[in-house]
């Protein structure tokens, strides 16, 4: 048996579903290693503002929204990175099923037509295959609710880094020193940005 | 295609040898699978790979009713034995697989629940069919730690496993075994390097001697019947086994 019967009841078999979600899981890595590199430079943001003294006293306060932002994001791809995990589950399943389901086709259409049984297989299968799409619907559902969610955070951050490079204006003496850092903040930002972008775009089920 | 052959009838009681496939892929090591059918039902034994499934089930169906496999006998744990069973499930979710108990946590990772297994204890045990008594005899490190062959009284048939087997080159293709001599040596480093233990050997021989045997039928290669049968088994009592090289 080479190539099995594409057409399952309607359900054209899907291929790279699993590479999608390393896909997604990959792009949730970067963005999580990203966030930690915010959090170091927000760190030494402060220390910097610290030493700037009063000069820097707007820049510090953005440094330190700018670290909490760092952890909130951490913690938003925490839960993002637990709904692909198990998602790799549930899309296994329905890999696993429309393998099953492929190969039974072809039994059947060797058997014949009116193999005793075969309708009530079909249908069997037909069944459990829509059920697993019903819940690995869902799961994408949620997890591009919880991309939005976190392309909103990301906005603010955007906005934390833009007020920080009007504060690095007044810091006096330490003004270029503060510019560098907010415009690297903002950088690293926009990268989140490009890195959500693709992963909303990402679909766990092809419409 | 692989086509199922009756090997025996006594009115409703049947057994069907799906043997011999010379279309499949050459990397995939050949085997046959056997179904024993009683009155309304009918026990699948070693149903083989998945990517055979197809061919099997098509065979099966054209000489069985497929709705009426009450259940899989699984002499023991290779894929070559048992790795279709989810597609067989799938087909008939009740189906019960009758296999040893050491296998019984193993063979899910194939297919299956809880409930699809029926664990063989080591003595053995009576399935029954339709009113049909076969007895699942102990064939323990021949070649499996857990290994099961099937023995129906009626018909005289023993289902043998990989015992027996043979790795017969492709333009061998009859069912029955013709010259005893010349097919055994397409045995003989098979039973070497896959029988792994000679005690366990020495008593399945004395064992199945004791048996009234018309045919005995291997997972691999052609079926021995008649005086072929004894002389299979004297060869294999005499045969040095669990070795690597001759
Ligand atoms: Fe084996
Ligand atoms: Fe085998």
């Amino acid at each position: 048996m080479n190539a099995p019967e594409p057409n399952f009841h309607g359900i054209a078999p899907r291929t790279g579903e699993l590479a999608r979600i390393v896909r997604v899981n990959e792009e949730i890595k970067a963005i999580v290693a990203t966030a930690f590199r915010i959090n170091l430079m927000a760190l030494n943001a402060i220390f910097l503002a610290k030493r700037a003294g009063n000069a820097a006293l707007g820049f510090g306060v953005l440094s330190n929204e700018l670290r909490r932002f760092a952890q909130d994001l951490t913690r938003h791809m925490a839960s993002l990175r637990e709904m692909t995990s198990g998602s790799v589950g549930s899309v296994t399943g329905v890999v696993q099923q429309q393998r099953i389901a492929a190969i039974l086709a072809e039994a059947l259409r060797l058997s014949g037509e009116g193999v005793p049984g075969a309708r009530e297989a079909r249908r069997r299968g037909a069944t459990r295959l829509a059920e697993q799409q019903v819940r690995l619907r869902s799961l994408d559902l949620r997890l591009r609710a919880a991309v939005e969610e976190t392309q909103q955070l990301v906005e603010l951050g955007g906005v934390l880094a833009r007020s920080a490079k009007i504060e690095a204006a007044y810091g006096g003496s330490f003004s270029a020193a503060l510019m560098q850092v907010s415009t690297d903040f903002a950088e690293v930002i926009a990268q989140i940005k490009r890195s959500l972008e693709v992963l909303g775009k990402e679909r766990l089920v092809k419409d | 295609m692989k086509q199922a052959h009756c090997i025996y009838q006594d009115e409703e009681h049947r057994w069907l040898a799906i043997a011999r496939d010379t279309t499949k892929p050459g990397y995939i090591i050949d085997t046959n699978e056997y179904v024993v059918v009683h009155g309304e039902e009918a026990l699948l034994c070693d149903p083989g790979g998945i990517e055979i499934f197809p061919s099997v089930f098509s065979a099966l169906s054209a000489e069985c009713d497929p709705t009426r496999l009450a259940g899989i006998f699984a002499s023991h744990q290779d894929p070559d034995i048992i790795s279709s069973l989810a597609l067989w499930l799938e087909f008939k979710p009740d189906l019960k697989c009758y296999t040893s108990w050491l296998w019984q946590s193993f063979l899910p990772h194939f297919g299956g629940q809880d409930s699809t297994f029926v664990p063989i204890p080591d003595s053995g045990m009576t399935i029954r069919l339709d009113g049909l008594e076969l007895q699942a005899i102990p064939a323990h490190y021949l070649h499996s730690s857990g290994n099961f062959h099937l023995y129906d009284p009626k018909a005289k048939i023993l289902f043998s496993g990989d015992v027996g087997a043979a790795l017969l080159p492709a333009d061998h293709n009859e069912l029955y075994v013709q010259d005893f001599s010349r097919h055994i040596r397409h045995a003989e480093g098979f039973h070497k390097r896959w029988m792994g233990s000679d005690r366990a050997k020495r008593d399945w021989c004395e064992r199945v001697s004791r048996l009234e045997i018309d045919m005995l039928v291997p997972q691999h290669g052609a079926i021995y019947q008649g005086a072929d049968v004894q002389r299979f088994i004297n060869w294999f009592a005499a045969l040095e086994v669990g070795v690597l090289r001759s």
